[in-house]
């Protein structure tokens, strides 16, 4: 048996959509279990004082880079198959800068903004209207925005594509760069910890 | 510097153990690099009971439907493909076809003049798991005997004339025209084709997909 499963023909397009309603529950619900469903938690990232946002989607993307490059090394995935975004370079860092603007005045992202909603969070609620106004500008806009959308496009390509590396060394060098920044942003928090009781005590 | 696995809190194990599939992961390749296994059996199987091609009359068919759920290569050089190419083919010699954006899921139909180079590219492919690669049997050859200028009955049966009808239809299609008697396929011009368009553009052909 070979994934991706649905590309292979094993579902059809009905089942194919329940699996990704049982994918998206199962990730609601892990957002809302790692504490993701507070802004709280999430904005105290960028105070330094709680770096489990960024400790948890490293974690997340080094347990699933290293589960798709082992399965596929033993040729239970095709990798070839395997859809991705293509790269837009100039207009996704602009995409990047607006929601990480967004993220920290709003207190959610757009995925844990769903999980706020679910648990009944008032502010979730606002966030997520607010969200659905945006696309609904973003549609309307799009006709003079067209230009810079469809900017600087590199099709899809990879890491290793890019810098012209060995696949399973930019799987090193991510695994590197997570344990570096895991050790590194404990250590910010201990800082944090007592630069803040420090401040109390004086 | 202590190496004591059991002294370790949860997370400094599972940090070491991302470490060393880490390092593991520097000799792999999850493409399987240019190496291949091939399945001996499987492919005399497919030989045998001849599904791994397809026909001049079923591919005439398909194009004249517009189907578009199959990528036709030609695997000739560059210049055969200038003067004349199979509506919709595109222009992969076989040395290039390894580096070429096709998916392992598609139906991937190639020719050549005879039957020679295409039936190498389509053992390149199958070994390399693109399951639905096929070969156009018998190539170009047939295509221009069977399809372009087919050789028509001088006194057809009534049995014969819907079938013949048919034949000049397609060919017609394609620009070519039948020959009766024992005319040489050689001896006609073949119909002109547009200059190829500069590279395909797989991109374009995909769904668009993703969140």
């Amino acid at each position: 048996m070979s994934a991706p499963l649905f590309k292979f023909g094993l579902f059809g397009d009905e089942f194919s959509l329940l699996v990704a309603f049982g994918i998206g529950i199962a990730f609601g619900f892990f957002l809302e279990r790692a504490g993701f469903g507070s802004a709280r938690k999430l904005t105290a990232q960028f105070y330094l004082s709680d770096l489990a946002v960024f400790k948890v989607m490293f974690t997340a993307i080094v347990t699933a880079m290293l589960g798709i490059f082992y399965l596929s090394w033993a040729g239970f995935v095709d990798l070839s198959l395997v859809y991705f975004e293509p790269t837009y370079l100039l207009p996704q860092i602009v995409g990047g800068l607006v929601l990480g603007m967004g993220f920290v005045i709003g207190g959610y992202c757009p995925g844990t903004s769903v999980v706020a909603v679910a648990t009944g969070k008032l502010d979730g609620i606002v966030f997520l209207a607010g969200l659905i106004a945006g696309i609904f500008v973003f549609g309307e806009a799009y006709p003079a925005i067209a230009s810079l959308v469809n900017a600087t496009s590199m099709g899809q390509v990879t890491l290793p594509q890019v810098f012209g590396l060995r696949y399973g060394l930019v799987v090193l060098l991510v695994v590197l760069m997570a344990l570096g920044g895991f050790w590194g942003s404990e250590k910010v928090e201990r800082w944090m910890a007592g630069k803040r009781a420090a401040e109390v005590a004086q | 510097m202590k190496i004591s696995l059991a002294k370790r809190s949860r997370e400094g194990k599972l940090a070491l153990l991302a470490l060393g599939l880490g390092l593991v992961a520097v000799t792999g390749d999850p493409y399987g690099g240019g190496a291949v296994t091939i399945n001996a059996q499987e492919l005399v199987t497919m030989v045998e009971k001849e599904v791994d091609h397809v026909t001049v009359q079923e591919l005439a068919d398909w194009i004249i439907r517009k189907r578009s759920d199959y990528r036709l290569i030609d695997v000739r050089d560059a210049e055969s493909f200038r003067t004349y190419y199979i509506p919709g083919a595109e222009n992969v010699p076989v040395s290039q076809l390894i580096d070429y954006p096709l998916a392992r899921n598609e139906r991937i139909v190639l020719y050549s003049d005879g039957g020679t180079h295409a039936a190498q590219a389509w053992f390149l492919l199958r070994a390399r798991g693109y399951a639905g690669a096929k070969i156009l049997l018998n190539g170009l050859e047939e295509w221009k005997d069977q399809i372009l200028f087919p050789t028509l009955p001088e006194a057809p049966t009534p049995d014969q004339m819907a079938a013949l009808r048919r034949a000049r239809e397609i060919s017609a299609f394609f620009g070519g025209q039948p020959r009766n008697g024992g005319a040489e396929a050689a001896a006609f011009a073949m119909p002109q084709v547009d200059a190829p368009a500069a590279g395909p553009a797989p991109a374009a052909r995909k769904k668009k997909e993703g969140c």
